[in-house]
């Protein structure tokens, strides 16, 4: 995998860098990694009690909510930025569907066969359309959907009382719990490949540097 | 002259002695006419009621002299003894109608606390039949009625006489201990309640079918919400859906009760109309009379809702002890459950006995018993919508799902690691 990567055609030119990631991005981007882990760490601890013991449920709680307020102050860092900022397009819906499946699939089809060819990535990364049609997709669900209904839902958790209108409104707090745990797995799995993901870059470090350094290590 | 003046003498001391007696009757009759009544009912009389029993009717003097109906006498309650009509020839047909009836004669004087009475589940028990529910003269006896200071040692008495086992554990428990060693709690010198304290004296509630009790603890406790709010999360949530004595009777048996709840009127569904059909409507789901299955809940609260028209019927569900017992053995703060395992953790016993409930009108819970499994079940997400416990009543296929995603974030890399060595082992070959 690694060495098929290394052989690429694009990886033995020397070019300019794409600045990809400006700083609140990577701040942003950083923290949620983080307080994504701690949140699913503890969240683990308070569902499996009887399973895990690494600290007291009491902990494990104080600890799940002051991350998960870090965690939503850290979404309207990104949120507040985009908003402002014209690499907004990133996160735009592309108009045409058909289109965009057919980018999708092609996009697939490079992970499952073309990345081990050492084939040219079929999405040319750009500061305003950075992400693939599958990591628009993804990106686009996780941080619109998954994440507000997350913290929502985590909210209502936090303080039962003050939210009952709303707990009773969603269907009661079963409800709530059940949305939440289901958006929970979701973030399980989507941060395992995730982490993975990030290991196809031009090298398996790559995209672990661009994170950081804000610059493409490697672009097509 | 002289001989007639003496035969006159003689004649009106004979006279003034034989009217002596009758003038002095006359008076005492007038001046105390309870011992009229006690001439007669000092002795040891009785009276056969038509049941076949033999009602006494001695009474002490001394008993009702001190009394505090002495003042008002025999026929201040005995009425038709007043107008003449003694009723020694009326026939009673047991010694209950009897004291029935002077329940009435009672709420003649004591309209207030006769109303507080009518409201009560004692009261209820009485409207239902129950030969043992409580009237007047069984808590304050027929003729010895004493002030309501001599209710207040810690004898137990009346209530103890019917709720001994309970009594008996609240002798035991941090209110009666301090009652016993002269109010003294944590060197604090504070009013231990006795039963009427936290049940009333007259208007005897069903303690455990609504928030009165927490309230009622509260009433007393005034810091106790604030202390919570301090280290537990969600108090507020807790002290709603936890009963105080799940946690403060620390050794009880503990069991969650899952209320038939309209959530459009906020009342507890059945509350006297309507009741008997949903229990029959229970019994009719749960037909091997083994438990509501989850299922068989879901389709419950569905059939009730229904059938209401304009009802939304929910369960509540409130941590409780198992007994009426336990809920007494109130243990000192220091002893309170306070380990969130206790109740969080997966398997916790604190889930392991659940009832569903329906509330009468007085308050009292008719139960039947349901599947533990109704609490982690995905079928209950909306008929237990209101009962969580984090981790404690986990939704079981929500595990499933967490593994599959475990399973499924790891078979990803998995799977395209392996799917690169064997491109390049095919193109190698090639």
């Amino acid at each position: 995998m690694i060495t098929a990567a290394m052989n690429r055609p694009h990886n033995r030119r020397k070019q300019e860098k794409i600045y990809l990631h400006p700083l609140p991005v990577r701040l942003w981007h950083w923290l949620n990694a983080l307080g994504f882990v701690l949140l699913i760490v503890t969240g683990f601890q308070i569902r499996y009690m009887d399973l895990l013991g690494l600290m007291s449920f009491e902990t494990a709680v104080r600890l799940h909510n002051w991350v998960g307020f870090v965690v939503i102050a850290n979404w309207f860092l990104w949120f507040v930025y985009y908003l402002f900022s014209e690499r907004v397009t990133n996160y735009h819906p592309d108009l045409d569907p058909k289109s965009f499946f057919r980018r999708y699939f092609r996009q697939a089809g490079y992970y499952s066969w073309g990345y081990f060819q050492g084939e040219e990535r079929p999405h040319k990364v750009q500061p305003h359309d950075k992400f693939n049609p599958m990591q628009k997709l993804t990106y686009q669900f996780v941080m619109f959907i998954s994440a507000p209904v997350t913290f929502l839902t985590g909210l209502m958790m936090w303080d039962v009382e003050r939210f009952s209108g709303l707990i009773e409104i969603v269907g009661g707090l079963r409800v709530v719990n059940t949305v939440h745990v289901m958006m929970f797995i979701l973030f399980v799995g989507f941060i395992l490949v995730h982490a993975y993901m990030g290991f196809l870059g031009a090298k398996p470090s790559s995209h672990f540097k661009e994170m950081f350094t804000g610059y493409e290590e490697d672009h097509d | 002259m002289k001989t007639m003046t003496t035969l006159g003498s003689l004649l009106l001391a004979a006279a003034m002695l034989v009217a002596l007696p009758v003038t002095t009757s006359a008076a005492e009759t007038a001046g105390d006419p309870d011992a009229k009544c006690l001439k007669c009912h000092s002795k040891k009389l009785k009276k056969k009621l038509e049941d076949g029993e033999t009602m006494f009717l001695q009474i002490s003097a001394e008993d009702f002299g001190q009394s505090v109906h002495q003042v008002i006498g025999c026929t201040g309650c005995h009425r038709d003894v007043a107008k003449g009509k003694h009723p020694s020839r009326r026939p009673i047909a047991n010694r209950r109608e009897y004291s029935l009836k002077h329940n009435e004669t009672c709420s003649q004087c004591h309209a207030a606390k006769y109303q507080a009475y009518e409201g009560s589940v004692h009261a209820s028990l009485v409207a239902e039949g129950s030969p043992n529910a409580p009237v007047c003269s069984d808590c304050h006896s027929s003729h010895s009625i004493q002030e309501q200071s001599v209710y207040e040692p810690v004898s137990g008495e009346p209530c103890s006489s019917c709720h001994e086992a309970i009594y008996d554990a609240y002798a035991g428990s941090v209110h009666g201990q301090a009652r016993e060693h002269g109010n003294v709690i944590r060197e604090a010198h504070v009013q231990a309640p006795i039963c009427s304290g936290c049940h009333q004296a007259h208007e005897v509630k069903a303690v455990a079918a609504s928030d009165y009790l927490r309230d009622t603890c509260l009433d007393c406790h005034e810091t106790a919400a604030v202390a919570h709010e301090e280290w537990l999360p969600n108090a507020g949530m807790h002290l709603k859906s936890v009963s105080c004595a799940a946690c403060h009777s620390p050794m009880a048996e503990r069991r969650v009760d899952l209320q038939l709840y309209d959530k459009l009127t906020r009342m507890p569904v059945g509350q006297g109309e309507g009741d008997a059909a949903i229990a029959d409507r229970m019994r009719e789901i749960d037909v091997s009379d083994d438990g509501l299955t989850p299922f068989e809940l879901w389709k419950l609260v569905r059939a009730s809702s229904r059938e209401g028209g304009g009802t939304e019927v929910t369960l509540r569900g409130r941590m409780e002890v198992a007994t009426g017992v336990e809920a007494h053995r109130l243990a000192p703060r220091i002893e309170a459950v306070r380990s969130c395992e206790s109740c969080h953790e997966g398997g916790a016993s604190a889930f392991q006995n659940v009832t569903v409930s329906i509330s009468g009108s007085d308050g009292r819970k008719e139960r039947f018993a349901a599947d533990k499994r109704v609490l982690n079940s995905v079928v209950s997400v909306d008929s237990v919508g209101d009962f969580y416990a984090p981790g404690g009543t986990r939704i079981r296929v929500l595990d499933g799902l967490l593994v599959l995603a475990l399973v499924g974030g790891l078979a990803v890399p998995a799977g395209h690691i392996a799917l690169g060595k064997y491109l390049r082992k095919k193109s190698g070959k090639n």
